[in-house]
C-alpha cells in the first residue's frame, strides 16, 4: 500500500508539475494551478498550504494589475523571483516563521505524516454533492498533503470500487475541459477506499482504524473525521471514532455540522457529550457560510481600508440588514426542515455569525482565538431576542401561468398542521458603545421571488444636507448603502448620490461597484473547499468555538421556546411571492426600509 | 498712460450707467421672473432616490414644444415681452467657431434658450448675416448624430443668427450694433449678454464701449470674459479695477471653462450629499490630494499666446486652483453662487503663497519615435528660441486651516505629455494597526485607499479599495469600486462645459464664475513665485515630447512624502 502510493505522488507530481520552461503555455491558467510549478525541493503540496492557508499566512499583497509588492522577509525571495517569471500573474507567497516550521516540518517528516479523511455517512447527500467535489478540487489544486487518503464510512455495503464509482459521478473539474481533468480524477478516485460499519459500533471502528493504518503505512498519522450525520448518532460516532479510531501519533480532528441542537439545552448537551471525547480543538464546528468568498472579505473591508472603518459604528450606520433567501421550498425533503424551522436553520447560525463578524471590534491579529473573542463579545452584548422583534411566514401554494407550486403543509414530509416557520424577520440589537440602538435586522425565507444572500449597511442621512431639497420628503430615502452580496453573483458596492450629468442639477443614486465576475476571471471555491482545507491545516478561525454557540443559542431560544409554546401562526405568503407583509412593519418599527424590496432593486 | 486718462474720462457716464443697470435689472422683474424662474425650477428638477421624479415641480419641457416659436414672425407677433441678445464679440475667433456658437446652439436645441432669443457675432471682418451663417455653421452639430430634426434646428437657428462688423474700441460701431439689436428686440424688454471672445488687450476698450453705448435700456447686461484675467496680482487687480468702472461685479461673469465640467459640478454633490465621503474629508483622512492635468500635444504653431503665460498661469492658478477650492471648501451656508464663493475666497486667502522650491518646471523637447519627429516647444516658429516658458509644471500647495493643515495638494500640468486626462486623486491614510499589514510589504502607504474623480477623458468616479483575491488563502489587492460614466449614464451625453456656463450667464447663476475678489487671491499665491521664476531666469527641466514630464515631479513629490497617482503603474 505504501508503495503504491509514492508511486502515485510520482506520477502525480510528474504531471502537474513541468518543467519550468513550459510555464510560458500554461499562463492562461488559473492563479491557483500557479502556485503549484515552483521548482523547490519540498514538495508541492506545502507550497499551496503556505499560499492557501488563513490569515496568519500569506504576507504578499497583489497590485492593481499584477504588479507584486516588496517582499516581506528574505525566507521569501527566491520563491519571489521564480513567480515573478510567471507572467506576473501571481503573486508570490509569504510564510510567517510559523509557517516556515511547518514547512520545515513538512520537508522533514515528508515521508512519515500523512493524512486520513474519513467522511463518516459517506452515501449522503451532502457527501456526495459537497464534501468529496470539495476534496477533489483540493488536490486538483495540489492543496491536499501528499499522503492523503479519502475513506468513505456508511451502514450501506458497498465495495471501494463502488465507492468511486458513486463518487465520480459528481466529481467536476469545475471549470470544464481543464488541463489533465480525467487523469487526476483518476488518480483521486484511486485515493478514496470505503468502510462499512455500524455509526455506534467501536468494533466496526476498530476495523477502520486498522484500515487507515495500513494505508498510512507506519507514517505519523493525521486523521480527520467528517460527520454526514443525522444529529442523533453526532454523539456515537464521536465515541467510537474517538476510542477506536483516533490517531496514535498525529492529530484527530472532527468536524460537525449544523444543527448543533436545536435550543440552548440540547446544544450544551450536545457539546458536553463531544467534550467526553473530544477536546475544544479537535472539534470543528463548520458553518459554511462563514467559508463563502465575501464573507472572508467583510474583515479585509473593514480593516485594510481606511475609508470603511472610520464609518463603522452607529455615528454613521443607520441600520444593518442581513438577507437571506431562497426561490424554492422544501420540495419533499422537509422532515429535517420542519423539526427546525428558519430561525435554527438559518437565522441563528448563518446570519448570527456573519452579523458577529460585522459587528465585531478589531481583534488583536488574525488569529482563530482573537477573531473567536471577538465574536463571543458581539453575541453577549446583543439583546435577547423577544417575540415582538420576530416576524414569521409560511409559504401556500401559488399558481401562475397555469404551473402550480405547492404550499409548505403540501410537502409530504410536512404534517399539515406544521407552523413552522419557513419566513423569518427579526430585528437585533447589540447593546454596546459602537452599536447602541443600531437595529441588525436579519430576514429569511424559503420559497420566495428570488435567491440570493446579501448584507446592506444603510447609512445615516447627511446632517443639514445641502441638496435636501433635491431628495423630497424622505432623507432617508437617498442615503449611502454598501452592499455586500454573498451569492448569487459575487458584488460589492456603494450607493453614492450623484449629480445625472447634464444641465441642470438633478440627484440620483449611482453605484460604486465591484463586480467580482468583471474583475476577477478565475472561479471562485466553494466554501466547503476553504473550510476542509482550514480544518486539515489546523485554521480554526472559520469554525464555531462552543461558547459562541452557547452565546448564539441563548440570543434565540426564549423566544423559540415561546413561539413554539404558543403555537404562533405563521404569517401566509404565496410561493414566489416577497414574503410576509409583516416584515416591512417591523422594519418600519424600527425606521428601516427593507433594501432589497426597493424599486430599484 | 492714455489707459489711465482715458479711465478718468469716462468714469462718469460709467457711473451713470451703473444706475442705469442697477435699476433696470429691477424694472423688470417679472419678466425676469418669468422666464428664468421656469427655466430654474427645470433644471433643478431631481428625482427621489428610487428615479421617480417628485410630485410637486413641473417637468422638463419637451423639446417639441420648441416648435411653437421656432420662426421669426411668431417671435415678433410672439405675447412674450423680454428678449435676450447675445453678442459674442470676436465673432470670427477660434473660441466662439469651436465653442461658442456651437454650444449655443445646442441649448438652442435642447430648448434651454428663452424665446425670444438672437445671436449676434461682431468683429472687425467685414462679413455679411449670411456669411456669419455660413462660417458658424459648419462647426454646429448635433452632439448625437442623427439626432430628430436636426437640419431644420439648425436653420431655425441660424436665422436668428447676425452679424455687426465693427472696430473694439470704436463707440460709434457699438452705438451701430446697438441700433441692430434695438431693431431686433423690438421694442420689448431687452436683456443683453456679451460674450467677449478678445485678447487681453483689447478687454477694456470693448467693455468701455458696450457699457457705454450697447447696455440694455430695459434689461440686465451681463459680461463674459475668458482668461487671461491679468499675468499677476498687478495686471488682473488692474483689469479688475478698469472693468468695474463700466460693469459692477454682478454683470462681470468670468468664465473658468473647468468649473462646467460634469465631474466638477460633481464634486459638491459628492461631498455634501453622501454621508459616506464627508467624515474623511479633512487631514484625520487625507494623505494628500493631487489635481492633475495633462495634454498630449504641445503648442503646435500657436504659441505665441501661450509663451507670454506659460503653464502656471494657463493651468493651474486657475483651473486647477478653482477645482482645489472647490475640493477642499467648508460646508457652504446654502448653494447660493455667493455661499459657495464665499467658502472658495477663505479657502485661498488660508492658503501658503508659494514658494520656488515647492515648484518643478519642465519644457518638452524634440523626440523621435517611430521615425516620426515630434518638435520641441521652441522648435514652434511662434516661440522664441531661447524661450524659458515652462510647459509643464508641478507644485505642491498648502492650506493652513483647522481641516487641511499639513496635507499637501499636489498640482501637476503639462503639455505635450504620454496622455491625455484631468482629474483628481485623493489618497487616504493607511490604516493604523492594520491587522493585514504583513499582506502589504514594507510601504504601507503602497495600499492605501484612493478616491479618482476623472474630469477627462471618459468621465468616471472610482474609489480604490483593498480586496480579498477570490480563492484559498488570504491575499489582497486593490479593486476598483467604479462609477464609469460611460457605463452608468449610456443614454446621455454630457453637455459642454460652455454649455453650462452660458446657460448659468444667461440665467444670472454666478455659481461657476469667478469673483473678483476670489481672482486677487488667486492670483496672490502665484504671483511672488511667478515674479521670481522669471526675476531669476530659472530654466525648465526638459522632458522628451510624448513622456511622462520631467522626473523633477516625482522628486517634488517625495520631499512632500508623496506619490503621483497617475504614474503608479497600474493607472496609467
Amino acid at each position: 500500500m505504501a508503495s503504491l502510493s509514492s508511486a502515485q505522488y510520482r506520477s502525480y507530481s510528474s504531471n502537474s508539475f513541468p518543467p519550468a520552461s513550459s510555464n510560458g503555455h500554461r499562463h492562461n491558467h488559473r492563479l491557483l494551478s500557479f502556485s503549484s510549478p515552483i521548482p523547490r525541493r519540498s514538495p508541492p503540496v506545502v507550497l499551496c498550504l503556505q499560499q492557501s492557508q488563513g490569515n496568519s499566512r500569506p504576507n504578499v499583497v497583489l497590485m492593481e494589475d499584477g504588479a507584486v509588492a516588496t517582499p516581506v522577509n528574505p525566507a521569501q525571495k527566491k520563491e519571489e523571483t521564480v513567480k515573478k517569471l510567471e507572467d506576473g500573474l501571481l503573486s508570490s507567497s509569504g510564510i510567517s516563521t510559523e509557517e516556515l516550521k511547518e514547512a520545515a516540518g513538512f520537508d522533514v517528516k515528508e515521508n512519515e505524516s500523512s493524512v486520513s479523511i474519513t467522511v463518516v455517512g459517506a452515501s449522503g447527500d451532502l457527501a456526495k454533492k459537497k464534501i468529496f467535489p470539495a476534496l477533489f478540487a483540493l488536490y486538483y489544486e495540489g492543496c491536499l498533503p501528499k499522503h492523503f487518503t479519502v475513506f468513505g464510512y456508511a451502514r450501506s455495503k458497498m465495495t471501494d470500487a463502488e465507492l468511486r464509482d458513486m463518487v465520480s459521478k459528481t466529481l467536476t473539474c469545475r471549470i470544464d475541459q481543464r488541463e489533465n481533468c480525467g487523469e487526476k480524477i483518476d488518480q483521486f478516485l484511486k485515493r478514496c477506499f470505503y468502510h462499512s460499519g455500524q455509526y455506534d459500533s467501536q468494533e466496526h471502528f476498530a476495523a477502520l482504524d486498522k484500515k487507515l493504518k495500513e494505508h498510512e503505512g507506519g507514517r505519523e498519522s493525521n486523521r480527520l473525521f467528517y460527520l454526514s450525520i443525522p444529529p442523533n448518532i453526532f454523539i456515537d460516532a464521536v465515541k467510537c471514532a474517538s476510542s477506536s479510531a483516533s490517531a496514535a501519533s498525529g492529530w484527530t480532528r472532527v468536524i460537525v455540522e449544523k444543527p448543533f441542537g436545536r435550543d440552548s439545552e440540547s446544544s450544551a448537551a450536545l457539546t458536553k457529550a463531544l467534550k467526553q471525547y473530544l477536546t475544544e480543538d479537535q472539534i470543528f464546528r463548520i458553518d459554511h457560510y462563514l467559508g463563502k468568498e465575501l464573507v472572508e472579505n467583510l474583515s479585509v473591508l473593514r480593516f485594510s481600508n481606511l475609508i470603511f472603518e472610520p464609518l463603522w459604528s452607529r455615528q454613521y450606520i443607520r441600520n444593518v440588514q442581513l438577507i437571506f433567501s431562497e426561490d424554492f421550498g422544501t420540495e419533499g425533503r422537509g422532515g429535517y426542515f420542519d423539526n427546525y424551522g428558519i430561525i435554527r436553520d438559518i437565522m441563528q447560525n448563518h446570519l448570527l455569525q456573519i452579523l458577529a463578524l460585522f459587528a465585531m471590534e478589531t481583534p488583536v491579529s488574525l488569529d482563530a482565538e482573537d477573531i473567536r473573542n471577538e465574536k463571543v463579545k458581539v453575541l453577549r452584548s446583543m439583546r435577547t431576542l423577544r417575540l415582538e422583534d420576530v416576524v414569521i411566514g409560511q409559504y401556500k401554494s401559488h399558481t401562475r401561468g397555469g404551473v402550480t407550486h405547492p404550499g409548505y403543509t403540501d410537502d409530504k414530509t410536512v404534517p399539515k398542521d406544521s407552523v413552522t416557520p419557513t419566513f423569518a424577520a427579526a430585528a437585533l440589537f447589540i447593546d454596546n458603545p459602537r452599536w447602541d440602538g443600531v437595529p441588525f435586522l436579519m430576514k429569511a425565507g424559503k420559497a420566495l421571488h428570488s435567491k440570493g444572500a446579501e448584507i446592506r449597511v444603510q447609512f445615516r442621512h447627511v446632517p443639514g444636507n445641502l441638496y435636501n431639497r433635491n431628495i423630497g420628503t424622505d432623507l432617508d430615502q437617498a442615503t449611502n448603502e454598501l452592499v455586500i452580496r454573498v451569492q448569487p453573483d459575487e458584488a460589492i458596492y456603494l450607493k453614492i448620490n450623484n449629480k445625472v450629468p447634464g444641465l441642470g442639477m438633478r440627484l440620483d443614486r449611482s453605484n460604486l461597484n465591484l463586480l467580482y465576475s468583471t474583475r476577477y476571471s478565475k472561479e471562485i471555491p466553494d466554501a466547503y473547499e476553504r473550510l476542509l482545507l482550514d480544518a486539515i491545516e489546523g485554521e480554526r478561525r472559520l469554525f464555531i468555538r462552543s461558547d459562541e454557540l452557547d452565546a448564539a443559542w441563548s440570543l434565540f431560544t426564549p423566544v423559540l421556546k415561546e413561539l413554539e409554546e404558543k403555537r404562533t401562526i405563521p404569517e401566509y405568503y404565496p410561493y414566489g411571492s416577497r414574503g410576509p407583509v409583516g416584515a416591512h412593519y417591523l422594519a418600519a418599527r424600527y425606521k428601516v426600509r427593507w433594501g432589497d424590496l426597493g424599486i430599484e432593486q | 498712460m492714455t489707459f489711465t486718462t482715458h479711465f478718468s474720462h469716462c468714469s462718469t457716464s460709467c457711473n451713470d450707467n451703473s444706475k442705469l443697470f442697477s435699476s433696470s435689472s429691477r424694472s423688470s422683474p417679472a419678466i425676469h421672473y418669468r422666464f428664468s424662474g421656469s427655466r430654474r425650477l427645470c433644471r433643478y428638477r431631481i428625482n427621489s432616490a428610487n428615479g421617480n421624479p417628485l410630485k410637486a415641480l413641473p417637468s422638463l419641457p419637451i423639446s417639441e414644444s420648441a416648435a411653437d416659436y421656432d420662426y421669426d414672425d411668431n417671435v415678433e407677433t410672439g405675447d412674450s415681452h423680454s428678449t435676450l441678445s447675445i453678442t459674442v464679440v470676436g465673432a470670427s475667433g477660434d473660441l466662439a467657431k469651436k465653442k461658442i456658437f456651437p454650444a449655443l446652439f445646442a441649448l438652442y436645441y435642447e430648448d434651454w434658450l428663452p424665446q425670444n432669443f438672437r445671436v449676434f457675432g461682431y468683429a472687425r471682418t467685414k462679413m455679411t448675416d449670411e456669411e456669419l451663417r455660413n462660417m458658424i455653421s459648419r462647426t454646429l452639430t448635433c452632439r448625437v448624430d442623427k439626432r430628430e430634426d436636426c437640419e431644420q434646428k439648425m436653420n431655425n437657428f441660424l436665422g436668428r443668427c447676425f452679424y455687426q462688423a465693427g472696430q473694439y474700441s470704436s463707440e460709434e460701431h457699438f452705438a451701430e450694433l446697438d441700433t441692430k439689436l434695438k431693431e431686433k428686440e423690438g421694442g420689448k424688454s431687452s436683456n443683453r449678454l456679451f460674450y467677449l471672445s478678445i485678447p487681453p488687450n483689447i478687454f477694456v476698450d470693448v467693455v468701455r464701449c458696450a457699457s457705454l453705448r450697447a447696455s440694455s435700456a430695459t434689461g440686465w447686461t451681463r459680461v463674459i470674459v475668458e482668461k487671461p484675467f491679468g499675468r499677476d496680482s498687478e495686471s488682473s487687480a488692474e483689469l479688475t479695477k478698469c472693468l468695474k468702472q463700466y460693469l459692477t461685479e454682478e454683470q462681470i461673469f468670468r468664465i473658468d471653462h473647468y468649473l462646467g465640467k460634469e465631474l466638477v459640478e460633481n464634486l459638491s454633490v459628492l461631498r455634501f450629499s453622501n454621508r459616506v465621503f464627508e467624515p474623511l474629508w479633512s487631514r484625520d483622512y487625507i494623505r494628500n490630494v493631487q489635481l492633475i492635468f495633462s495634454e498630449d500635444f504641445g503648442t503646435e504653431g500657436r504659441g505665441g499666446y501661450f509663451d507670454n503665460y506659460g503653464i502656471i498661469r494657463d493651468i493651474m492658478q486657475n483651473h486647477l486652483l478653482q477645482i482645489l477650492t472647490l475640493f477642499a471648501m467648508e460646508t457652504p451656508v446654502s448653494l447660493d453662487a455667493e455661499d459657495i464663493r464665499n467658502e472658495k475666497v477663505k479657502v485661498l486667502r488660508s492658503m501658503k503663497t508659494l514658494q520656488l522650491e515647492d515648484v518643478t518646471l519642465g519644457q518638452y523637447k524634440g523626440f523621435s519615435k517611430g521615425g516620426k519627429l515630434y518638435p520641441g516647444y521652441t522648435d514652434d516658429p511662434t516661440v522664441p528660441k531661447d524661450s524659458i516658458t515652462p510647459t509643464f509644471a508641478a507644485a505642491a500647495l498648502f492650506i493652513n486651516n483647522a481641516r487641511w493643515d499639513g496635507v499637501p495638494f499636489l498640482m501637476k500640468a503639462g503639455k505635450a505629455l504620454h496622455t491625455k486626462r484631468a482629474e483628481i486623486r485623493v489618497q487616504f491614510r493607511h490604516v493604523p494597526g492594520n491587522l493585514y499589514k504583513r499582506n502589504f510589504g514594507t510601504d504601507l502607504d503602497k495600499a492605501t485607499n484612493e478616491l479618482v474623480l476623472r474630469v477627462q477623458p471618459d468621465e468616471a468616479i472610482y474609489l480604490k479599495i483593498n480586496n480579498k483575491v477570490p480563492g484559498l488563502g488570504m491575499r489582497l489587492d486593490r479593486s476598483d469600486l467604479n462609477l464609469l460614466y460611460k457605463a452608468r449614464y449610456n443614454s446621455r451625453e454630457i453637455p459642454d462645459a460652455y454649455e453650462r456656463l452660458l446657460l448659468d450667464a444667461i440665467e444670472g447663476e454666478r455659481r461657476l464664475f469667478i469673483r473678483s475678489d476670489e481672482l486677487d487671491a488667486a492670483w496672490a499665491l502665484f504671483s511672488p513665485m511667478l515674479k521670481e521664476l522669471e526675476e531669476k531666469r530659472i530654466v525648465p527641466e526638459l522632458y522628451p515630447y510624448g513622456s511622462r514630464g520631467p522626473v523633477g515631479a516625482h522628486y517634488l513629490a517625495a520631499k512632500h512624502d508623496v506619490r503621483w497617482g497617475d504614474l503608479s503603474g497600474d493607472d496609467s
